[in-house]
């Protein structure tokens, strides 16, 4: 692995000035600048959105009898197929977030291995737990929130096998954030930039999630769902001190 | 070095093999290699997938070469990998899309610099104008659906303007045939059509395969338009070739093409590690050129420099900015239409197109709906700040 250091970067206006200086030439020819005006593609794409189809439908419960037995109408009112999507929706985030760290782990080991790793930040209230072993733990309890939704979901009467609408497009929106992690150019600082990302929407995804238990009244599960929500906010708190550390650092790594 | 496709050997085909590793090596650099690299790798990887191509009709048409053609396509396969896989996971499929269509441009208006035939040269000229036209289209879409300048991937090599409309490459089947080249042709000729016909090709089925993966409506409105006239494309090049040839002669033309093209890239690439591939597959396809030759002597009982001539390249692409002469061919020949195989002016166009242009832009032209108003700006049209935006409300 190479450090990202100043180089031949061949993107920009400046480092081809006299093909710009040519390009402009051709626009002052063929395509001189007006006012800009997208009415006609935004008129296509609202006329796209006013007949699609939705993604796709919430799965229905397993049973009835399990959906009585939970008392999922009670659960969340009118629209119990609400807690079920974002059940789902976590849970399959929780997955790839799993997945996420497997290759986050692996990164991070191979930068120690070649000793281009410089010591990061110990958490607080951690004692002396070093970056390997809290890795594995945030993976973990990744994994174990992934574990739980599923009990969670089967609790309730839903399937936790099933892809949800929410699920799917959760999947959309994570896929670059796998493309980022898992790409071998790219930096521990720039792999732990996405999973900032990914701990960001975490949180907030809990944060509603545990809202919508609370106010169901369905106390257990909200207060599983609140102990989720502490450890995510931890590792919040350790993936940004370890990017912050990274990229304030005084001194150029292959890591930054 | 002066290559003969008669005389060099190159590496013969059974030590030709690559493992998994060499396949999947290190990709280019998105950002700090030359686009002219990118557009190599590009064409090169059309060439091999329509060898691929060429070898699968032989195969259905020759019982006595299935073996050769089965050994050769595993090879082949795994150059098309090994190049295909050079494209960085970091060019967005629209970016890949800008570098396809840089490299039909620039290569094409080599080409039909080099082509000694005028009609042949017309209509390389022809087709020019409209992957020229795509690329503003797509430019446009790249900076207004993700924010993104084409610049970055074109690297100020290459103008981004208008010239033919897009909604109006759209012509009835029997007004995109060509004439094709005699027997007697130049060897020149025949390769310029073959890497033509297998670059259109290629582009083709990267819009069909992409396409349905953008989430916006328009962008997927887009590529089915495009990927339309690519599809056009193939057939005007396509219908270049001498269909009097028989597959074991267009066979040994598919490997003299690999081998010009290889030895044209090698010879113009500026990053060494790249020009090592380029070099290791030229290798690799004046083996292939021996089984080909060998076929065609002990099937056809014909003589290879029928096809071949002395068997010495043409000149090859040139892999540089062909501004100049794209902005004369604008400047000159956007007007021209087709009439059967004829280049005719526009008020002569053939009226099966018309019709058949009305049928495809009933609902309106993708194409002119998302570059409307669009001129290309360093950094996007954002840069031109709040005051060049007209919301209608």
């Amino acid at each position: 692995m190479q450090a990202t250091t100043t180089g031949k970067n061949r993107t920009g206006a400046a480092t081809a000035q006299e093909g710009v200086r040519a390009m402009l030439e051709a626009n002052a020819r063929w395509a001189p600048a007006e006012p800009i005006d997208t009415t006609m593609a935004d008129a296509d794409r609202s006329f796209y959105v006013f007949e699609s189809d939705s993604v796709g439908s919430i799965p229905p419960p397993v049973t009835i009898q399990s959906m009585l037995k939970t008392g999922l109408n009670k659960l969340v009112g009118e629209r119990p197929e609400v807690l079920m999507d974002k059940i789902g929706e976590r849970l399959a985030f929780e997955r790839t977030g799993t997945r996420l760290y497997d290759a986050l782990i692996v990164k991070y080991e191979t930068l120690v291995e070649s000793g281009d790793m410089p010591d990061l930040p110990t958490p607080p209230d951690m004692g002396d737990a070093d970056v390997a072993s809290t890795l594995e733990r945030i993976r973990a309890e990744e994994h174990e929130h992934f574990l739980m939704l599923s009990d969670v979901m089967t609790s309730l009467g839903g399937d936790p096998t099933a892809q949800t609408p929410c699920a799917d497009v959760t999947g959309v929106a994570s896929m670059g954030l796998m493309q980022v992690v898992t790409d071998p150019r790219t930096t521990f600082a720039q792999a732990l930039n996405a999973m900032l990302i990914a701990e960001l929407t975490d949180n907030a995804g809990w944060e509603l999630l545990t809202t919508l238990a609370e106010e169901a009244g369905e106390s257990d599960i909200a207060e599983q769902f609140q102990r989720a929500k502490a450890e995510e906010e931890e590792h919040l708190v350790i993936v940004n001190n370890w990017f912050t550390a990274l990229v304030t650092a005084s001194f150029a790594t292959v890591a930054a | 070095m002066t290559i003969n496709l008669l005389q060099d050997k190159g590496m013969p085909l059974s030590r030709q093999g690559m493992s998994w590793k060499d396949m999947v090596g290190k990709p280019i650099s998105k950002l700090d290699d030359d686009a002219f690299t990118r557009v190599r790798a590009i064409l090169l990887n059309g060439l091999e997938l329509d060898s691929l191509r060429t070898k699968q009709v032989a195969l259905r048409c020759n019982a006595d070469a299935r073996v050769q053609l089965a050994q050769l396509m595993r090879v082949e396969q795994h150059q098309a990998t090994t190049i295909n896989w050079l494209i960085g996971a970091d060019h967005s499929p629209l970016e890949t899309t800008i570098g396809y269509e840089q490299t039909a441009i620039e290569v094409t208006a080599s080409v039909a610099q080099l082509e000694p035939d005028p009609y042949l040269a017309q209509g390389y000229r022809y087709a020019l104008l409209e992957d020229f036209d795509h690329l503003y289209r797509y430019s446009a879409l790249l900076d207004r659906l993700e924010g993104k300048d084409a610049n970055n991937i074109t690297q100020g090599y290459t103008d981004i303007v208008p010239a033919r409309p897009t909604s109006e490459h759209h012509r009835a089947p029997e007004h995109d045939l060509l004439e094709p080249y005699g027997a007697g042709a130049a060897l020149a000729t025949k390769l310029h059509a073959l890497t033509l016909t297998g670059g259109e090709y290629q582009t083709h089925d990267y819009y069909m395969n992409i396409g349905p993966l953008f989430a916006d409506p328009v962008a997927r409105q887009l590529y089915a338009e495009i990927a339309s006239v690519e599809s056009q494309h193939i057939v005007h090049y396509g219908s270049m070739l001498n269909p009097h040839e028989t597959p074991l002669e267009k066979l040994l033309i598919s490997e003299a093409c690999e081998v010009w093209n290889y030895a044209g890239a090698a010879a113009q690439e500026t990053n060494p590690r790249i020009r090592a591939i380029w070099e290791r597959f030229l290798d690799y396809e004046l083996g292939h050129l021996q089984v080909a030759l060998q076929l065609f002597k002990d099937l056809e009982r014909r003589d290879p420099a029928e096809v071949l001539g002395d068997g010495l390249l043409p000149r090859f692409i040139e892999f540089q900015s062909q501004r100049g002469f794209v902005r004369h061919v604008v400047e000159n020949e956007t007007q021209l239409r087709k009439d059967g195989t004829q280049f005719v002016d526009q008020s002569e166009e053939g009226e099966t197109s018309l019709a058949y242009r009305s049928v495809v832009n009933a609902a309106g032209s993708p194409s002119t709906n998302v570059s409307a108003t669009w001129t290309w700006a360093p950094g996007t049209e954002l840069t031109r700040g709040a005051e060049a935006f007209k919301r209608v409300a």
